[in-house]
């Protein structure tokens, strides 16, 4: 048979592989700056667009989409040509896919830093970068299908399955999650509301994780491990079983974050039962990495290239195991809100993904430019640190996660919460956010390393743009014939066909997920009380979104009683079917908020706490890792976009009346001015239009309209007399030092001088009076509307008889 | 969480769609199993050690 003569196109590999480089070393920078933010607040800065809010969706992109996303289309398109021997489909695509992938990346970080955000986790870009990224992807995909369709080898091996079905899933989620209507170019609402919302965000946040971090890192572990370490994969059959069912049951078992929280308990069980499922055919794919080194592993150990994927695939090995657990529920009562996401994420981030990647340019780059490795030694201290960085990243937060844990739901023996305030769970983990830091560190010099040895090698060598290669054309083969052929082996012969099949495999998956969802809106019970924003609420709210506030606070409470106790009465289905996009959040760092608006709760503040709050957080708790908001006092917002957002929430079905869009703006400053004379009386001044006012009434609607609201002064027992002994022992006051540190000094100070406008308990100025009882009924019933939380369900009657004597004859002797 | 769950239950007919997308699987996973397993080895080694025949994958560049 004739051959023909084709060319390599190993420029494109070359772009794709320095934006993997030049995007990674910025994504881990980000993650270092968060990392900081968390541990030392003014790492935020003071300035708006670099707070933490905004940055953690920054580096989660930078890494996922940016650094892998590069990485992935290096290495598919250096493998995809040599396996098919074939030069890629078309020169143009490619270029329109490599430079529109960068465009995308450019936007986003742009975007981010101005606060431009949908709030949905790993989908946050807005409605016309969301469109780019569906143009660029069809791009590639259509330059893969068209390479396999002119393809000079029969067979096409499995590596380029798994391509095939990153593609596919990742536009099948990618579409159906951004569905949005737009405001504007820089706004628009996820068409979803509420759990809905929910539903579909966790269907396609993890499966992201399935066909975006590891459907198309098992395609690139099949071709570079085998490469690298110069033997053939372990055992073919075991590939193609494994590739079947993984992309089955991943589809399925994605959401057992959701399982957990909204399905039939017989569909959670269907899920979990997935989830554990789903271990066969991930440790299948270990394994047969694993094996392949079978006899090898004496050039494993003088091998980084080799000992990267060595680790790679191991941390794939335990993140796929501990993923199913983590969907089982008395394992996920723990690990969801706390740190051991942000742990499990790292070790499958920083080992398999960066570890494969790693692995692959040490091997990669070396071909690509025709020459050897500049330092083998760098390499391999590149892998000892990186390694170190993992543990030293991952362990301190596993133990943050079960410290924390372990403190929310810790009760004193007369029945209360040993640590009712939340910031003291936080404060007892900082430590391990500062060694967190270290491992971060350390990863970030192993991945310069890197650069260094990458940029070495480049230069001693030099790639050829088009690389001739020869191989005989492909003879076409009839129809199937049954005795020689296996129907896998006829259906995989023809690349389109089998993308068909990958394709039905995951819509069968995808609609067992995306029915339910679909059923969910008609049925969600509405709750009479809950009602639509008001405009000045719904811009709050569009500030909370932008700010990406979600990253630190949760708005769901769960219906354990140690978190109704903390933060108040659980969270009902129906309270949020008028929230586009849903804001329950992920991520406990901060308190739950579902319930800040619910007067007479635990978490209820008053505006001039919030305006205080806002300003400057270290003022009202000074161990508190919230970044400064000052801006929202002194920015106003964009009233001219108010009617526009009525409109088309309307369309989204929020049951405002006919032309409300014509009176919102009068509505909005009539709200905001009562909020305006409230913050007066604390003598506060402020414009109605500022954010900040926005802002406030965006935290008193939450949970407020299912508070049983009695703003009359008759929430107030009439306080009767009680006789009380003051209690001075040493004892008595060290406990009441305490409480008062870790509970009233957010407002009344830790000297009890009061803060802003906070009463000062030391001067002789009493509002109820300075009798035993007066202070004892002061503390015990609060007084909710203004601001002081009624503690007699937060602490014990001795506590509050502590506190009392400890005001009367410590602070104001 | 069982916020939405009580919802669910009350949808009817939606049992059928797991048990229909269960039974597919379970089908599905059986046929390629059998007709993998019986695949002959002599072809698997080819297409194995195929993608090490060409022209890069003699020894590492490095070592
Ligand atoms: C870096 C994480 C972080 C971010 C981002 C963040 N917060 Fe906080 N927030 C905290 C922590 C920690 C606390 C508890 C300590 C305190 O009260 O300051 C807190 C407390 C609060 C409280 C008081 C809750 C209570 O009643 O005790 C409110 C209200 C609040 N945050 C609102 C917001 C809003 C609104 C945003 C976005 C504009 C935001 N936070 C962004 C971490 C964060
Ligand atoms: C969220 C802010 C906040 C916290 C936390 C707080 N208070 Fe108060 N406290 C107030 C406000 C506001 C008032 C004034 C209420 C009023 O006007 O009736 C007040 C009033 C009081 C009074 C009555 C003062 C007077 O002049 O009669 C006492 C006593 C008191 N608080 C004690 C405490 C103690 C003890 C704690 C801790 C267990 C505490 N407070 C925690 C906000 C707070």
């Amino acid at each position: 048979m004739e051959n023909q003569k084709f060319y390599y196109d190993n420029k494109i590999v070359k772009l794709f592989v320095l934006a993997t480089i030049i995007w990674g070393v910025v994504g881990v920078i980000v993650g270092l700056l968060i990392a900081l933010q968390l541990a030392f607040p003014v790492f935020n800065f003071d300035f708006e667009y670099t707070t933490f809010g905004r940055m953690r969706p920054l580096h989660t992109n930078a890494i996922i989409f940016a650094f892998v996303g590069n990485a992935i289309f290096a290495g598919v398109y250096y493998s995809l040509q040599k396996l098919l021997k074939a030069r890629m489909f078309n020169d143009v695509l490619s270029k329109i896919h490599f430079w529109g992938w960068q465009l995308i990346i450019v936007l986003a970080a742009v975007t981010f830093a101005l606060g431009i955000s949908t709030s949905k986790e790993y989908a946050e870009l807005e409605w016309p970068i969301d469109i780019l990224i569906t143009l660029v992807w069809v791009v590639f995909g259509w330059n893969m299908i068209g390479t396999i369709v002119k393809r000079r080898v029969q067979h096409i091996y499995a590596a380029i399955w798994w391509y095939l079905a990153t593609f596919l899933g990742v536009a099948m989620l990618h579409v159906v999650n951004s569905l949005e209507l737009p405001i504007s170019l820089t706004k628009s609402y996820s068409i979803y509301a509420g759990a809905q919302d929910a539903v579909v965000q966790w269907w396609y946040g993890h499966n992201a994780v399935a066909f975006f971090l590891t459907t198309p890192f098992l395609g690139l572990m099949y071709y570079y491990l085998p490469k690298a370490a110069n033997r053939p994969i372990y055992s073919y059959k075991l590939s193609i079983i494994h590739f079947w069912s993984l992309i089955f049951l991943y589809m399925w078992a994605g959401p057992h974050h959701l399982l957990y929280q909204a399905l039939p308990d017989w569909a959670q069980a269907l899920g979990v039962t997935f989830s554990i499922m789903l271990i066969a055919p991930s440790w299948g794919g270990m394994i047969n990495g694993l094996l392949t080194l079978r006899g090898a592993w004496d050039r494993v150990r003088d091998n980084a290239s080799l000992k990267f994927m060595v680790v790679a695939v191991t941390a794939y090995g335990m993140s796929t195991f501990e993923g199913p657990m983590m969907s089982l529920k008395f394992v996920n009562q723990l690990t969801h809100f706390t740190d051991w996401t942000i742990a499990h994420v790292h070790i499958a981030g920083m080992g398999w993904n960066a570890g494969l990647v790693f692995g692959m340019l040490y091997w990669m780059i070396p071909k690509l430019f025709r020459t050897k490795l500049f330092s083998e030694k760098l390499a391999n201290l590149h892998f000892w640190i990186a390694t170190l960085a993992i543990l030293i990243y991952a362990i301190p937060l596993y133990w943050a996660a079960v410290t924390q844990w372990l403190m929310w739901h810790e009760y004193t023996a007369e029945g209360f919460l040993a640590y009712p305030n939340f910031l003291e769970t936080l404060t007892q983990i900082l430590p391990m956010y500062t060694v967190r830091i270290i491992g971060g560190t350390l990863f970030l010099i192993g991945f310069l390393i890197m650069v260094y040895n990458l940029f070495k090698t480049m230069k001693s060598g030099s790639v050829e743009d088009n690389e001739l290669a020869e191989a005989p054309a492909l003879v076409i083969q009839g129809r199937r014939n049954p005795l020689q052929e296996t129907v896998h082996r006829w259906v995989e012969r023809r690349g389109v066909r089998f993308s068909i099949w990958v394709f039905i495999v995951l819509a069968i998956g995808g609609a067992a997920e995306i029915l339910p969802m679909i059923f969910i809106k008609s049925n969600i019970p509405t709750i009479e009380s809950v009602l639509p924003y008001t405009p000045l609420e719904l811009e709050g709210r569009d500030i909370y979104v932008s700010e990406g506030c979600h990253t630190c606070h949760s708005q769901v409470v769960r219906p354990f009683r140690w978190e109704t106790d903390r933060y108040g009465e659980y969270s009902k289905i129906g309270e949020f079917v008028y929230d586009h996009p849903y804001q329950w959040g992920s991520r406990r760092t901060g308190p739950d908020l579902a319930r800040a608006g619910y007067v007479g709760g635990p978490m209820y503040k008053n505006a001039a706490w919030h305006y205080n709050h806002f300003k400057n957080p270290q003022k009202m708790n000074e161990q508190s890792i919230m970044p400064k908001y000052d801006w929202f006092a002194r920015k106003d917002v964009d009233l001219s976009m108010t009617p526009k957002k009525i409109r088309a929430m309307q369309i989204l079905g929020v049951p405002y009346p006919e032309g409300y869009d014509e009176v919102a703006v009068d509505d909005y400053m009539k709200q905001a001015k009562e909020i305006v004379a409230d913050l007066k009386k604390s003598n506060i001044d402020i414009e109605p239009t500022k954010e900040m006012v926005a802002m406030i009434a965006y935290m008193h609607k939450l949970g407020g309209d299912i508070a049983p609201l009695q703003l009359d002064e008759g929430t107030k027992e009439p306080a009767p007399q009680k006789e009380i002994t003051l209690l001075s022992g040493v004892e008595d006051m060290g406990d009441a030092d305490e409480v008062f540190t870790k509970i009233c000094a957010a407002c009344h100070g830790p000297s009890g001088k009061g803060i802003a406008t906070f009463p000062d308990l030391t001067d002789a100025q009493w509002i109820n009076g300075n009798s035993p009882s007066d202070v004892y009924y002061s503390i015990r019933n609060g007084n909710a509307v203004k601001g002081m939380i009624p503690y007699k369900d937060q602490l014990s009657d001795k506590q509050i008889i502590q506190l009392t004597s400890y005001i009367l004859l410590k602070l104001n002797k | 969480m069982k916020i939405i769950s009580n919802l669910l239950e009350g949808i009817e007919g939606i049992r059928i769609f797991y048990i229909f997308g269960l039974l597919l699987f379970f089908s599905l996973f059986i046929i390629i199993l059998i007709r993998t397993l019986r695949r002959s080895n002599k072809e698997m080694d080819e297409i194995k050690k195929s993608i090490l025949t060409d022209d890069d994958s003699n020894e590492t560049a490095v070592s």
